[in-house]
Order: C-alpha cells, then structure tokens, then sequence
C-alpha cells in the first residue's frame, strides 16, 4: 500500500476545507441531494406520523390531546369497528394477493414463453400483451366493471344468450366479486411481468439447450432443468414487486366493487382512506398505516431471505 | 355603475328570458374600495362553465370586487379545507356540499352568517326551500346559503306504463306495487303469482333496488316517509327505530315477495335496464335527466319520488352551499361583505334561474314558478321541493350513512334479516360517533 502514490489513491486524511477530494466530507456532498429528500419525504413525515397516531390529531382542533397507544390498541379490542373492519379487510387483501400473484407470475411466464418463440406477428402480440398497463387505474376499472356487470355485462350477456349458462351477479355476491377485481388486474398488470420476463429468457444462452438436445432432454426437461431455474432470480424479482403492489390493491375494488358486498371486497388501503377522509379519524388511520406497513415489511424480508438463499444456490 | 352599464346588464340579464328578476340586481350592498376574493368550488363537470360564466358575470357587474374562482374535486376539497383553514390560508368563499357541511361547522371550519351581515346583504332565507336552507344550520345558527339543489326522483318508461294500463305514474305505496306488478313479467309471459312465474329471469320489471350507497338513498327515503329520521336529537343512530324497520323491509319485500324487482340489481345495472325499455320505473337523481333525453326511442317521463312510506311525501336531497371558512385574525372586513356580495348576487333568482340550466333544482320558489320552465320536464318535480330532505345536521354524517347504507345492503342481499341488520348497523354507527364526538366541541 505504501508504494501507491498520491495520484493512484487519494490521501487518507484532508482538512475538511480543502477544494478537492482529499476534503473528508466528499461522499457525505455525494450523498447529500438523496438525503434531503429521504429525510423531507420520508424521514419526518414516518416521525411527524409516530406523533400523530399516538396524539388526537384533527388540524381543526385547538389542542391536539396526548392518548398514547389508544389508536393502536383499538386495533386489538375487538368491540371496536376499527378492528372488526381492519383485520377484515386485511384479510381481504391478502385473499387478493395470495389470488392475483400466482396468477399474474405464471400468465406473465407462459405468455413470455410463447411471445420468445419466433412467430408471426410477435411484436404486435408483445406490444398487444402491454398496452393495458398503460390505462390508468380508473378506466380500467370502469371497463371491467362494465364487462362483469350483473345484468347487461357481456360476460352475462355471452354466457346467458350464446352459451345458455345462467347470469351471474358478480358485483353483488361474496367470492364472486373478485372475479372482475382478479381478472382486470391480471389484465392490467401482466404486460410488465410479461416483459422481464422476455428481456430474462434472451439472456439463457441457446448453447444450453442445444447441449440437452443432444443428451435427448425433452422440451418439458429443458423448461424445467434449464428455463426455470435459469429465471429464478427474475421470478424473485417479479414475486416480491407484485406481492408489495398487490398489498396496496385500491383503485381496482373502489371502482369495480366500490369495496361491496357487505365490505368483502374493500382492500386495507381503502378502509385506511375511509377511516381518514370519510371518518375523519386521522390519527386512528395513521396507526392503522404503520401496522399495515409493518406487515408489508414482515413479507419484503421474508421474500428477501428466500431470495438471497435461492440466489445462492443458483450460482453453483 | 354607470347608465352604459346598467344598460350592460339589463341586455344580460334581458338575454337570460328573466326580465322579472332584474330589478334585484342592480344594487351592490358592497361600496367598500376594490377587494380581491378567492373562490373555491368542486362544479367541475358540464356545470363548470355555467359556474364560471356566472363569476365572469359578477365581475363585470362588480367593479369594485375581483373574484377568482377555483375548480377543484370536491373530493379533494374535503381533504385539504381543514388543513387550509388551519394554516389560516383558506379561499374566502367555499362550496360545501350536504353531506360534509355539518361535519366542517363542527369542527369549527366555518363562520357563522350572522343574522345582520344576511340582512345588510340582502339574503333573506324565507326566500328558499326551508329544510334547503337549513341544511347549513347548527345549532340555531346559519352557516351556508343554498347555491344547488337536486334531489331523488323517479323515472318512468311511457310506452311500458301504456302496455302495461297503467294510465298515470304512481304516487302513493298501493298505486305503485299495483303498477309494478302490472309491469313485471318473466321469459315465458307469466306474472306474479301465476304458477310457474320465475322471479329469476324477468323480462320486464317494475323497479330494481340497488345497493349500496343509491339503495341507502332510496331506503333513507322511504324512512322518512314513515317519519322517522337516522340520527335522532342528540344526533345518534336510531335507524332500527320500527318505522325505518318497516320502511326497509318494504323494499326487500319488492324483490322477495312482490317479485317486482330483479335480484342484484345494481345503480348502472339498472339505469342500463331504463335505457333499454326494461324497467317501468328508475330511481336515481334529476342528475340523470340530461342522460335519458339523449337515448334515441325512450319515451319516459320524470316524477317526484312515490310516497312508498306511510306518513308523508319526503325524498333524498342534496345541496351545495356557499360558506366563508374561518379565518385568521386580522382578516379584512372589506374581503368579507365583498363575498357575502358575491354569495348574495350568487343565490338571487336570476343567477339560480341560470344555473338551474346546468341540471340542478331551483334553490326558491320564486325560480321555479318561472316561465322558462314551461316545457322542461325537469319541473314535474318542483311541486315535490319543499319535501326534500338532506343527509344533514349531524357532523357524523359519513359514519351513519356508511353504516346505513351497509345495513341495507346486508338486508337487501338476504345476508341478515331486516331487523338485526339494522341493529348491528345502529351498533357500529353509534360506536364510530362516540370516537367522532371526541373530535368534536
């Protein structure tokens, strides 16, 4: 190391007033834009957001009283309507997770598989597959709920005209209710999933496949022992990005469903909106939105241990 | 003003086919020196220029006040008016609709109207719909003058009602279960009661109840026609009181046992079942009467809302009304008598006549004894306005309608019976008002 010499590497110690990198604040001034706003967006309002949620805070009121924990411990009593409709719609949103993500990896993969092969008209069929996720939440919830409408949606109308199946009321029945939720978000979403994975699959070298050729692997043997486990980093990726943005399900069931029947759509978001902007209950919200976050951070680091260790299998 | 302007005005006000309002107009109460005012209002659909004409119109009227005029959601207008009002950076006028009113003059968002600065302003309350009026009052107090009026109606299809004999709309409970039936028949041409009937597969039907927040509106309805109110004096949920007991149980009855309504119905379901010759009648807002005129080959009429309750008329309505949010000390007087000018000139009957064209009731009964309404079938309905009542009066008025509104979507569904659904709702209410009250002085 000594025989390095300044210009290869710049000096240890500098005074904090020199003019060039020597200066020891240097990374801090790289760092610096980032943190301004890490610590405007984010950093005070989770801090200005502690302090709400343990205060009765209305900007109205003239004094915002100190309660402690009350609004976090509403969530655990359960004669209030706060736990009765948060763990409800909790559960609700994880119904809609565990649901729209298997769906939405293994159509994103099958449609990736098909649009990889060389066939006609893949372009179009790739930017076909796409456009959807560039509508906005609110007209594709308006399409979708016009297709699944009870009486006058086409899925009725086809059903019951061509195929001679009974209607279904899929906006007002329990379970039902998901279907056009489901669907219109698979719909909706699956162009990007689609998309990582085409850019992954260019990346498996042919060479691989040809090689099993010749060892007489099966087309089923080469997707399994070669696609799938070449993929897994970016099914990782896809798994953990789509579980985050199904947790925060809102736009989909406030227009299709507007939450109904009886709540058994309505997503944790949207109860959280209801309970600050409907109810005025903002501190109550903001408790509610740290436990929501806490389990959305309990599954991130969930998904992110599974990650690291497949990522250090895959690497043999 | 000077004689070119007042010559000005008349032409305008001449052009609007309201030559008897004019002479309200010309007499500003506001002689202060030139203020500006802000304006804030959620009018943003195809009532934005109607709105936007009107302030153009003040101004030019007003030399000595400049109103700027904003146009937002009026959902966002609910979640930053506290945060406004708070940082003392409030509009001087807001719009605020039935539903909220009560809720922001709770929580101290609003000023009071006192009685003198309405007198000096010539606003005169005697001149609206009374319980129009009274929306924005709390506590004995006036907070907000009617600026918009609508209210729940029924829509009925002319050439069903023919087919059907039924020779005028329906105005009380028997006439209307009569007519529904005499419209309802299923796939295969039978009726109620006749065997075989399938309630499952109509072809035809009377009316279709949806859920939640447009069947909440027609069961509120009902309710108070059987007299009875959600929320009592101390302004906690009674809606399991027996009259709204009975009132809710009606409309259920209209799909279980009188077979006039199809099951699951929803509001777009059914205003799709209207359009297309379906359904005999249709509940929902004036707001739709622009929507039926423009589908080809409907032939329907408007009518005030059917007394299905027992006691007296009585109908959903909603309203909107100029405030001024409170503001901070050392706030300048001038800016306030300039927009009690503004709300004055805003609510006179020549302004209302104008905005009335945009889709909305008239706020008085002045306006509508006009001619120009002569052949507007939207006037069927003004001899119904003094019995329209709004969700109003009680600042918790999200937390008993959500309740409400839920209730009736667990009895309508069949998930509860009528009478234990409205307990569980009046429960779950009454324990959000309780939290609500802690936030409230």
């Amino acid at each position: 190391m000594s025989a390095r010499t300044a210009q290869e590497r710049p000096q240890r110690k500098g005074s904090i007033f020199a003019l060039n990198e020597s200066n020891p604040l240097v990374p801090y001034l790289f760092l610096l834009p980032h943190a301004i706003f890490f610590f405007i967006f984010t950093v005070y309002p989770v801090g200005y957001g502690i302090w709400i949620s343990t205060h009765r805070w209305d900007p109205l009121a003239p004094t915002q009283p100190y309660v402690g924990l009350e609004f976090y411990r509403n969530l655990f009593d359960p004669s209030t309507p706060q736990s009765q409709f948060f763990w409800r719609t909790l559960l609700n949103t994880l119904f809609f997770t565990a649901v729209s993500v298997p769906l939405l990896i293994a159509v994103a993969l099958g449609l990736a598989l098909l649009l990889h092969r060389p066939i006609v008209g893949r372009a179009f069929f790739r930017a076909v597959f796409f456009m959807p996720g560039i509508l906005s939440v609110a007209v594709m919830g308006i399409l979708w709920k016009w297709m699944f409408e009870n009486q006058s949606g086409l899925v009725n109308i086809i059903a019951s005209e061509y195929l001679g199946l009974p209607r279904l009321p899929y906006l007002t029945t329990e379970w039902l209710a998901w279907v056009p939720i489901v669907v219109g978000t698979v719909w909706w979403t699956v162009g990007f999933n689609m998309t990582l994975y085409l850019a992954a699959l260019g990346n498996i070298p042919q060479a691989l496949f040809e090689a099993a050729e010749l060892d007489g692997a099966g087309s089923w043997a080469r997707f399994r022992h070669i696609t799938l486990p070449l993929l897994a980093p970016t099914t990782l990726f896809v798994a953990v990005t789509t579980v985050l943005a199904s947790l925060q399900l809102f736009g989909q069931s406030l227009i299709i469903t507007g939450g109904g029947p009886t709540r058994t759509t309505q997503s944790v978001i949207m109860y959280i909106t209801e309970e600050a902007f409907s109810n005025n209950q903002f501190s109550s919200a903001t408790a509610m939105s740290f436990v929501f976050g806490l389990v959305m951070l309990v599954f991130t680091v969930l998904q992110f241990r599974i990650m690291a260790r497949d990522m250090q299998g895959g690497m043999r | 003003m000077n004689r070119k302007g007042k010559i000005g005005l008349a032409l305008l006000l001449g052009a609007l086919g309201t030559g008897g309002f004019i002479l309200a107009q010309t007499q500003s109460s506001y002689t202060g020196p030139k203020v500006e005012i802000t304006y804030l209002h959620g009018f943003t659909g195809p009532d934005r220029p109607v709105m936007e004409e009107l302030v153009r119109r003040f101004n030019e009227t007003h030399p000595n006040i400049v109103v700027k005029a904003t146009a937002q959601p009026w959902g966002t207008i609910w979640q930053q008016l506290a945060a406004l009002v708070a940082s003392g950076r409030s509009p001087d006028v807001v719009v605020i609709n039935e539903d909220q009113i009560t809720g922001f003059i709770a929580r101290g968002a609003l000023s009071e109207l006192a009685p003198a600065e309405l007198r000096a302003a010539n606003i005169d309350k005697n001149r609206f719909y009374k319980a129009l009026w009274e929306t924005a009052d709390y506590q004995g107090k006036s907070y907000g003058v009617p600026i918009h009026s609508v209210a729940l109606a029924m829509y009925y299809n002319k050439d069903l009602l023919a087919k059907a004999g039924v020779a005028k709309p329906p105005k009380t409970r028997d006439e209307f279960l009569k007519a529904a039936q005499a419209c309802t028949t299923d796939r295969a041409g039978r009726k109620p009661g006749q065997s075989g009937f399938d309630p499952k597969n109509l072809e035809t039907w009377g009316v279709g109840i949806p859920t939640p927040w447009m069947g909440g509106t027609i069961a509120y309805s009902v309710a108070r026609q059987n007299g009875t109110n959600l929320v009592d004096e101390k302004l906690n949920a009674t809606f399991n009181a027996p009259e709204a007991v009975e009132a809710v149980q009606f409309l259920v009855d209209l799909v279980g046992k009188y077979h006039v309504s199809p099951a699951n119905a929803t509001e777009q379901s059914e205003i799709t079942a209207f359009r297309q010759g379906k359904a005999c009648f249709n509940f929902n807002g004036v707001w739709m009467l622009s929507q039926y005129q423009g589908q080809q080959g409907l032939k329907f009429g408007i009518a005030p809302f059917p007394r299905l309750g027992t006691k007296m008329d009585a109908a959903w309505g909603g309203s909107s009304h100029l405030t001024l949010p409170r503001q901070r000390a050392g706030y300048d007087p001038n800016k306030r008598k300039a927009a009690l000018e503004f709300i004055s000139w805003m609510t006179q009957p020549a302004q209302n006549l104008k905005w009335t064209s945009a889709g909305g009731l008239p706020t008085q009964p002045v306006v509508a004894q006009d001619k120009s309404y002569d052949n507007n079938p939207m006037q069927e309905l003004f001899e119904a306005l003094p019995n329209v009542y709004p969700t109003s009066g009680y600042p918790w008025v999200a937390q008993v309608r959500g309740a409400w509104d839920a209730a009736f979507e667990a009895a309508l569904l069949g998930k509860k019976d009528v009478k234990k659904a409205l307990d569980d709702g009046v429960n779950e209410a009454n324990k959000q008002i309780e939290q609500a009250r802690q936030s409230i002085r």
